[in-house]
């Protein structure tokens, strides 16, 4: 019997974080090739929706808002469809305009501050994507100062188009893993499942739980990243678009799908919708494991 | 954990009569990394002091600082990690310790003491120790005793301000063979009492208190002919969780011409797993209210470490060397029985180089 494919692990870093994708395959050329394919896609997804890149194509339709439309392609008019459904799905707590609040929350500002009620009442007019003016070929923000912003779907749909590239290139069980949004196929080499750590939401380089699985993808959403204390309260990067301000349901929440896309919008939205969480994921069908404000691991 | 490398001393080590008429000064870097098939990897880099002092004429001073900054995670049951976004783990350690002896006629005493603090854990440790010998001096009776205090907080919350004690004795006795030979035997027991669970493992309860017995032997044999030295040491440990290990290890000093000395060593260590330890997947085999772990540390299994160090000795009292570490670690090298199952190979190594100055 011959023996079972290696696996080969190439690290890199995009969007400002670290990534891994690791291939199995008999063939350590074969393995890094098919590897710097899935990089440079990885690559290209950033360079066309990056907001923090001036060229990208979400910067050119921030810049353009309260003005002329902007043309878009087939791929990102998915995307936008996407993140519609998502704004859906939350009842509108999921906005990909709400990115105009970080100019009230600053989480990286020493020493931290609480938004006011003032500042944030004064950004939530440019916030609302029911406003968004869109069709499959353009899209328009009507109001100037308004922003689209992709995170919670850019990264995911990166994982799942660097994992659909090296299936394509013969990567018959593999492992993309960006930032921690996690794509697998194939199960191990040796027939059982991935094993996937849950990171823990408290304490760095220790995980609370784990997930097994051949094939999909486990995407997690945290309080824990970007975040301040005042006063001994917790507020995260996770806000809320119809109040602006933070949700305290979860320190974390992780669920399984068959993409990575899903699974990443339906832990920030299991984020957003707090308690109600549970009989929404439910009713979705996801597999999840949530942490509790109490630091309790819940899962279906 | 590999981050706990080595907890500074507090047990009293080698059976020195004499005071050293020299200082010492040394520095060193660690460079530290473990992998599994398919794994992310865990990187710890430490750099570490170490200064001996002999002052007024009978007393010794030692003392040591230590920093481990951590990345990367260190899984050993995951393949990955899922989490949100960020910069990827970092986490840190400092440690210290220090401990003065002095030497009279025909004994020493010796007082330490020891700090190492992590983002969640605080220990601190006294020692104390006494070395009486022989008129002849080729037997050394040494008696030590200390104690450690630590805090753990985790921040999860389910380590709130929980604290563990533990005391420790060392009998022991150093006995010269013969010109070329030496004998050391050691007999520790440590009593603990505390919180004893890992509290970022989902379940994990323990015991709250914790019996060890260890008895170690070494026998030091000096080939003059071949100017080489060979070092064997052998050490059972039985403790009330249930685990018994055997760690056998010998290692060759060979010095060589202009001051160079090569240093190769194997070591096999072996345990039998805890009472409550549970195989993989997690968590079969719990039942609430019962002690429960799948902390694969506590399982069984069996490991090699092959080592390398080469010294070199220059003018005026410096030193230079290099130590390089590789360990591998399988339940199947269990001795005498299985070990436990599902559990990966777990591979680490360390490099070790640093300088040091006699002064």
């Amino acid at each position: 019997m011959a023996a079972p494919p290696r696996l080969w692990r190439h690290g890199f870093r995009a969007m400002a974080s670290a990534h891994e994708i690791v291939l199995a395959s008999d063939s350590e050329t074969h393995a890094r090739s098919v590897a710097e394919a899935a990089i440079a896609e990885v690559a290209r997804i950033e360079a066309k929706y990056s907001r923090f890149r001036d060229s990208s194509l979400v910067s050119a339709i921030n810049r353009a808002a309260g003005g002329a439309p902007i043309r878009i392609d087939a791929e990102t008019a998915a995307l936008l469809d996407y993140a519609d459904a998502c704004h859906r799905e939350s009842r509108g707590r999921f906005d990909i305009t709400s990115g105009v609040l970080r100019r009230a929350w600053d989480f990286r500002r020493e020493p931290p501050r609480v938004a006011s009620q003032r500042e944030i009442d004064a950004l939530l007019p440019l916030v609302g994507w029911n406003g968004v003016e869109r069709d499959a070929h353009a899209i328009r923000l009507p109001r100037a100062g308004m922003e689209i912003d992709l995170g919670g779907i850019g990264k995911e749909y990166a994982a799942d188009r660097a994992a659909a590239l090296a299936i394509d290139g013969g990567i018959a069980q593999g492992l993309v893993n960006l930032a921690g949004d996690v794509r697998v196929w194939g199960g191990l080499p040796d027939g059982r499942p991935w094993r996937v750590g849950i990171r823990h939401p408290r304490t760095e380089g220790a995980t609370i739980a784990g997930i097994e699985l051949a094939d999909g993808a486990v995407a997690t959403s945290g309080d824990y990243e970007r975040c301040i204390v005042v006063d001994g309260r917790r507020y995260c990067h996770v806000l809320d678009a119809t109040t602006g301000w933070p949700v305290d349901g979860w320190q974390s929440m992780s669920v399984v799908a068959p993409l990575c896309v899903v699974a990443g919008s339906g832990a920030t939205v299991g984020m957003l919708l707090g308690e109600e969480a549970p009989r929404w994921l439910a009713s979705e069908g996801f597999r999840w494991l949530g942490v509790d404000v109490q630091g309790v691991v819940r899962e279906t | 954990m590999a981050a706990a490398l080595a907890l500074p001393g507090v047990v009293p080590g080698a059976a020195a009569q004499s005071i050293p008429d020299e200082g010492i000064f040394s520095v060193r870097y660690l460079d530290y990394r473990d992998w599994q098939p398919g794994a992310d990897r865990m990187t710890v880099r430490s750099p570490a002091l170490f200064v001996q002092k002999p002052f007024a004429a009978t007393w010794l001073f030692e003392g040591s600082l230590v920093y481990d900054g951590m990345s990367g995670a260190s899984p050993r049951y995951f393949n990955t990690l899922s989490g949100a976004s960020g910069e990827g783990v970092k986490d840190y350690r400092t440690a210290g310790d220090a401990r003065i002896t002095r030497y009279h006629d025909r004994y020493a005493i010796g007082v330490g003491g020891a700090v190492s603090s992590e983002r969640d854990f605080l220990s601190r440790a006294g020692s104390l120790d006494v070395r009486w010998w022989t008129e002849d001096r080729n037997t050394t009776l040494a008696f030590g005793f200390a104690g450690t205090a630590d805090r753990i907080n985790s921040n999860n919350g389910v380590a709130d301000n929980e604290t563990r004690y533990t005391l420790d004795w060392l009998v022991g006795v150093t006995q010269s063979v013969n010109p070329d030979a030496i004998v050391q035997s050691n007999l520790t027991f440590s009593r603990g009492h505390g919180y004893y669970d890992d509290p970022y493992k989902p379940l994990d309860t323990r015991p709250d208190y914790r019996r060890i017995v260890a008895w170690l032997t070494r026998w030091n044999q000096s080939f003059p002919s071949a100017d080489a030295t060979m070092r064997l040491a052998f050490r059972v440990l039985h403790d009330s969780f249930g685990t018994t290990s055997w760690m056998t290890e010998a290692q060759w000093v060979q010095s060589l011409p202009q001051g160079w000395t090569v240093q190769p060593g194997l070591r096999y260590y072996t345990q039998s797993e805890a009472d409550f330890y549970r195989n993989p997947p997690f968590p079969t085999g719990y039942v609430p209210g019962e002690n429960y772990s799948a902390d694969t540390r506590l399982a069984a299994f069996g490991a090699f470490t092959a080592s390398l160090r080469v010294a070199k000795a220059f003018a005026d009292g410096w030193t230079g060397d290099l130590r390089i570490d590789f360990y591998r670690q399988k339940s199947s090298w269990r001795f005498g029985g299985d070990g436990s199952p599902g559990i990966d190979t777990f591979s680490a190594r360390w490099i070790q180089a640093g300088i040091s100055k006699a002064f």
